[in-house]
């Protein structure tokens, strides 16, 4: 203060009152910018708020200090601690209230002037004010007045000598005589109330902290240090201290207080305020001179420290409140992370709200959640159904989805995956039919050729024409007419291959395209039927599919222009037919019907109308290749499109690399594009040969989807997912990890019990008697003691359980049904870590759905409430 | 009671009164721009003969060399008493009566000649740093001595000095007995909030360095019987003006301040010629006559004479007190 610094105070209970002062005291109302009538004098002090001046006190110059009475009457009383030592109570706005008017003007002289360098108003006694002044010879430097006190006799005699002062001095409201005289031979720099018990004050002394307790005023509890400026204790958290010197604030916790808890980083400019936020906890704002920024520290996650030197972590940030350089700031007592910042130059205020950081966690089912100040937001991702949103699905729902609906279970129909995908991903379709026809061929060839085809498979075709020979080539006629055409056709046993892999020509040695056909036309593709025709070289099949698209219900006519088109076909290389063709097809809006014009109107081994057209399948640009590329062109093709597949992370490349290295790489594109990592795992789980399941790559995808399953708790869909994998895959399978050993003889009951052959070899390795049926195992096999007793039915364990449902006599007969399943679960051992007590699973999950603590009397272990996953439900219902 | 040994380095000067013109500008910078030097210690006391400055090394830096600077040669260590809260003695009387006995007897005792500063806030016992080892193991069963260092005070091992009791090897001479001097003027000490010189800066310049100007003279009609006697002092920050009330009327009011009573005090000068550094005991051979009866006192030495303040209302008994001394020398 003291002319330049300025200061601010919020009235303690008035939320919209605010004093400044510096030369002088104004009092301010801070408001909503619009609602008053813009008056004059009005301050803006954001887009949101400006203040008012209400008025102005100029009674006490050489002000230093000033603290406003914390009670709610009267009002608005401040006491001002002037340069010579004197506090003078002083009042702002109020007309003559007469609750205050015999405390206003009240001055409290200390016996030696001396520069007042603090305030403090205690909290509970507010008739105590606490005045902290600088060191003068042996006098007390920490005064604690009584504001209600009378003037004492003496304090006339002493005004009486009195010559140096100028102000006139009415003895009636002069005090000289303090309640408590603390600190003799010390100067105090700041002071503060302690709010744990209001009788203790902490003063910041010369080179010391120091605890006055008022109730033995002789005895202090002090610590050196030269932290020892503005003393200041944590609202939320009474016994936490903050002080600082220069340019460092230490943190102090009372009941250690030795030695500051932390010290914050220091500032290169000396600090001018350090200030715990009121209305949240443990976050503590600095300023320093000469600065437009206050600083910040967020102890929120603070534990105590446990060692003496574990430092805790604070989060440290800056905020930049307005562009000059900043006086002083006060927070708001009430209002969230709210201050008013005044600069130091020109008295200009700024209203200023600290935003709160915001803390963001996605939750395992794409939901997102973010925290801020004191408010919790929830962002569920939209048009989860209804309306087909016109944003995509994130991957993970449709994870989540795919799982729950058995995707990629279906061993036996493979290509179906797809339709449990949703069966609209043209890309999942295209690799389910794929590797439905892998499967196809290798059980075919299984059938017939030795096993090591079987991987010729699965090696994609890029492999399979590499090792092409004795290719044949064919020039057939048009079929339905006697016309040779020119166009070459190539065979080889691997071209058949690759013919099938498409999916263009089924078993047997015939290369028979009805049967692919007739599904097209099913399936009203009818260009795509129309094309297939036409490149086996049957033009009137071509025609006579285009018809029957054009009158089929909902058909498109134009198809039958396109026939009639098609039925001027003539293989003059100069003709008006072939001029038009090769230039109108170009606006063909469908694909397949451009590419049969091309093909058509293209020489003979120079396809690169078909075979570059991007929107036509991968599978049948392939199969087109196979059939009319010779073998010098066809790798080439092959490889390039391979190559473009895998940068793009295509999976209708699947179909060329199959399930090796190659389609590992492309996979990895796929899965770095989606992040789908579960169709990657399903897939690559169909790659028998080792090299490609052993690939650490698919590892970590089959892995991730693991843990994907368990943290949206689809804890069967998992198990399922093992055993599927367990088959695919035998060197997957966990081996055993727990055995149950008997407490006479030490040996496992489990190995006793799967030596045993009628044994089912599932359950025993949990230890249990698998078939309740057929024999009892209520002693160790080993030793012949007896088991120990269940503790709800007291049998033995090994005794199977009597009396729940589903486990009648009726029901042992039958076959394993999901009932029998869930029956000889209750027939496990089950049993507390803690306790050590225990029984058949069936009646521990029974009693613990109505008790807390364990079963057997006298023992209070609550067992259920150890086991911490022991109250999650899956989130999957099968 | 504890015994600080206070963290500055202090030279001893003077500055002739016609070379004064030399040293306005290092003066000015030291006593109204802390902000420019790291000076932690200077005092200015102006006397008839002299201007005595006293401040720390890094303040002497600022003041240049010349033929009207006198340096002693020594390096001069600050020591100040501090009072626990709760040895309070039974003493009303204030500054170098409240050491008299404690510190500055037992020091002359020893043969350690002292330097005295006494201030508005307190009052600092300058030793030569060589004589440290003797002022330690003279004082160390009366007080404990801690050293600051850096800001923080180190309780200081009587180890870490001397290795026992070591003569000053000085001649033990009998002081003699100084002539006093006890002008008429009266005198205060106060003091000042360090932020508000700027606002008193010009009325400061003129009482120290003008105030030989002949307006002053004409004013001095009874110049024989006033003393011309200034000092100020910026000690760690704190202000500390002693003045008689003729200068102290030019201030404006507000701004002084001192204590509630507001006491005058009458000076009694020690010396008949410039006393030097060496002699020892002569703050004792006022101080314990005063302490003996119970009357306060701030002492101010410089660099040709010492100066006692009392209070205006002792000053009778005090002068009576010094004359006996003289007709009965040295019996304490």
């Amino acid at each position: 203060m003291s002319g330049s610094k300025p200061d601010i105070l919020w009235s303690p209970h008035q939320p919209d009152r605010f004093v400044i002062c510096d030369s002088e005291l104004g009092l301010y109302r801070i408001g909503p910018v619009g609602s008053a009538e813009t008056k004059a004098g009005t301050l803006p002090l954001s887009e949101e708020s400006a203040a008012t001046l209400l008025a102005i006190n100029s009674d006490t110059p050489y002000m230093k200090c000033v603290a406003w009475y914390p009670k709610h009457e009267p009002e608005c009383l401040l006491a001002v601690g002037q340069a010579n030592g004197r506090v003078v109570l002083t009042s702002l706005g109020q007309s003559h209230n007469s609750s205050c008017k015999d405390l206003v003007g009240k001055e409290f002289v200390p016996k030696h002037a001396r520069q007042c360098n603090t305030l403090a108003w205690n909290p509970v006694d507010s008739n105590l004010l606490a005045a902290g002044l600088d060191k003068h010879r042996a006098d007390f430097s920490v005064l604690i007045w009584d504001i209600s006190s009378k003037y004492s006799p003496e304090a006339s005699v002493a005004a009486e000598k009195i010559r140096l002062s100028s102000v006139d001095l009415d003895s009636s409201t002069v005090v000289t005589k303090p309640l408590y005289e603390l600190g003799q031979n010390d100067a105090c720099l700041s002071l503060c109330w302690l709010l744990r018990d209001p009788k203790l004050l902490l003063a910041g002394m010369h080179r010391n902290l120091a605890i006055f307790d008022l109730r033995n005023t002789s005895q202090k509890t002090f610590v050196n240090t030269k932290a020892i400026q503005g003393v200041t204790v944590d609202p939320h958290f009474h016994d936490r201290v903050a002080s600082f010197f220069e340019g460092q604030v230490a943190i102090w916790d009372l009941r250690k207080f030795e030695k500051p808890v932390l010290t914050l980083t220091e500032q290169p400019k000396p600090l001018t305020k350090v200030a715990w936020c009121p209305t949240r906890t443990g976050l503590l704002a600095t300023l320093t001179r000469d600065s437009n920024i206050i600083r910040l520290y967020d102890m929120q996650h603070t534990p105590t420290p446990i060692g003496d030197e574990t430092e805790p972590t604070i989060i440290e940030r800056s905020v930049h409140p307005c562009e000059s350089q900043i006086g002083s700031f006060a927070w708001h007592p009430s209002s969230q992370n709210r201050m008013v910042v005044v600069s130091a130059a020109n008295r200009a205020m700024t209203d200023f709200t600290v935003f709160e950081r915001i803390s963001l966690a996605w939750s395992t089912t794409t939901s997102l959640m973010w925290a801020c100040g004191r408010h919790l937001y929830d962002c569920v991702e939209e048009g989860a159904e209804g309306v087909e949103s016109m944003i995509e699905k994130d991957i993970a729902t449709k994870m989540r989805q795919r799982a729950q609906s058995r995707y990629g279970h279906d061993t036996i129909q493979v290509w179906r995956n797809h339709v449990l995908a949703g069966g609209n991903d043209p890309q999942l379709k295209s690799l389910w039919h794929d590797l439905f026809y892998m499967k196809q061929c290798a059980e075919d060839m299984e059938l017939k050729l030795q096993g090591n085809k079987q991987s010729v498979v699965y090696s994609g075709i890029k492999n399979i024409v590499k090792t092409s020979s004795g290719t044949t080539e064919s020039r057939r006629c048009w079929s339905g007419s006697d016309r040779q055409t020119d166009v070459p056709r190539y065979h080889s046993e691997e071209r058949c291959l690759a013919l099938r892999l498409c999916g263009w020509i089924s078993r047997g040695p015939e290369i028979d395209m009805e049967a692919f056909l007739r599904s097209l036309e099913q399936e009203r593709e009818w260009e795509r039927a129309a094309a297939v025709a036409l490149f086996n070289l049957d033009i009137r099949r071509a025609i006579q599919i285009l018809n029957k698209g054009a009158t089929a219900e909902k058909g498109d006519l134009n198809l039958n222009v396109v026939a009639m088109a098609l039925s001027g076909y003539t293989d003059e290389k100069s003709s008006l037919w072939r001029e038009m063709c090769s230039s109108l097809r170009l606006q063909l809006k469908n694909p397949y019907l451009c590419v049969m014009f091309a093909f058509l109107t293209s020489e003979p081994g120079a396809y690169d109308g078909v075979l570059y057209e991007s929107s036509v399948a991968v599978r049948d640009r392939v199969a087109f290749a196979c059939m009319f590329l010779n073998d010098a062109q066809l790798p080439r093709y092959i490889d390039k499109l391979t190559n473009d597949m895998k940068e793009a992370g295509n999976l209708e490349g699947m179909l060329l690399t199959g399930l090796t290295k190659d389609g590992v790489d492309l996979m990895e594109s796929y899965v770095n594009r989606t992040g789908d990592v579960q169709t990657a795992s399903f897939c690559m789980l169909k790659g028998s040969p080792g090299e490609v399941l052993k690939d650490p790559r698919v590892q970590c995808w089959i892995e991730n989807y693991r843990n994907l399953l368990d943290a949206w708790r689809f804890w069967h869909k998992r198990a399922e997912f093992d055993i599927h994998r367990g088959k695919l895959d035998p060197t997957s399978k966990p081996l055993a990890q727990v055995f149950v050993s008997c407490n006479f003889c030490g040996k496992s009951i489990s190995y006793s019990c799967s030596a045993m052959p009628h044994q089912g070899r599932g359950f025993s390795q949990y230890g249990v008697s698998g078939s309740p049926t057929k024999s009892k195992v209520t002693s160790c096999p080993g030793c012949r003691k007896p088991l120990p007793r269940c503790a709800l039915c007291l049998m033995n364990m090994g005794t199977p359980v009597s009396n729940c449902p589903g486990t009648g006599k009726s029901d042992e007969k039958v076959d394993l049904t999901r009932e029998n399943k869930l029956a000889q679960f209750n027939n496990w051992f089950t049993w507390c870590h803690n306790c050590r007590h225990g029984g058949h699973a069936g009646h521990m999950l029974s009693w613990f759905r109505d008790h807390t603590e364990c079963p057997v009397s006298a023992c209070t272990c609550k067992c259920m409430q150890l086991d911490t996953t022991g109250n999650l439900v899956p989130s999957d219902s099968s | 009671m504890d015994l600080h040994i206070l963290d500055h380095r202090l030279r001893v000067t003077s500055i002739a009164k016609n070379g004064l013109v030399h040293f306005t500008h290092p003066l000015i910078k030291l006593i109204f721009l802390r902000n420019r030097t790291r000076c932690k210690f200077f005092s200015l006391t102006e006397t008839p003969e002299n201007y005595t400055v006293v401040l720390d090394e890094e303040g002497f830096k600022e003041l240049p060399p010349s033929e009207h600077l006198q340096v002693e040669s020594s390096i001069w260590l600050p020591l100040n008493v501090v009072s626990n809260g709760n040895a309070s003695s039974s003493s009303q009387a204030v500054g170098v009566t409240k050491i008299a006995k404690s510190v500055i007897a037992p020091l002359a005792q020893q043969h350690v000649s002292v330097f005295m500063l006494s201030t508005y806030q307190t009052d600092f016992i300058l030793v030569r740093e060589n004589d440290l080892s003797v002022v330690v193991s003279s004082l160390e069963e009366e007080f404990n001595i801690y050293k600051e260092v850096g800001g923080e005070s180190v309780p200081l091992n009587c180890q870490d000095v001397s290795n026992g009791l070591q003569k000053n090897g000085k001649e033990a001479i009998q002081p003699t007995v100084h002539p006093v001097l006890i002008p008429k003027n009266q005198f205060c000490v106060m003091s000042l909030d360090p932020d508000t010189l700027p606002s008193i800066a010009t009325i400061l310049i003129d009482v120290l360095f003008y105030s030989s100007s002949p307006k002053e003279e004409t004013h001095s009609s009874s110049s024989q019987d006033c003393i011309e006697f200034f000092s100020f002092s910026l000690i760690d920050g704190y202000v500390s003006l002693v003045m008689d009330t003729e200068a102290q009327r030019r201030f404006p009011a507000d701004l002084l301040f001192t204590s509630s009573s507001g006491e005058l005090w009458r000076m009694v000068r020690i010396g008949g010629h410039p006393l030097g550094f060496d002699e020892c005991g002569i703050v004792a051979q006022i101080s314990q006559p005063l302490a003996d009866s119970d009357i306060s006192a701030y002492y101010i030495s410089t660099f040709s004479f010492d100066h006692a303040l009392v209070p205006e209302e002792d000053i009778g008994s005090v002068t009576d007190m010094l004359q006996h001394q003289r007709t009965e020398p040295a019996t304490s």
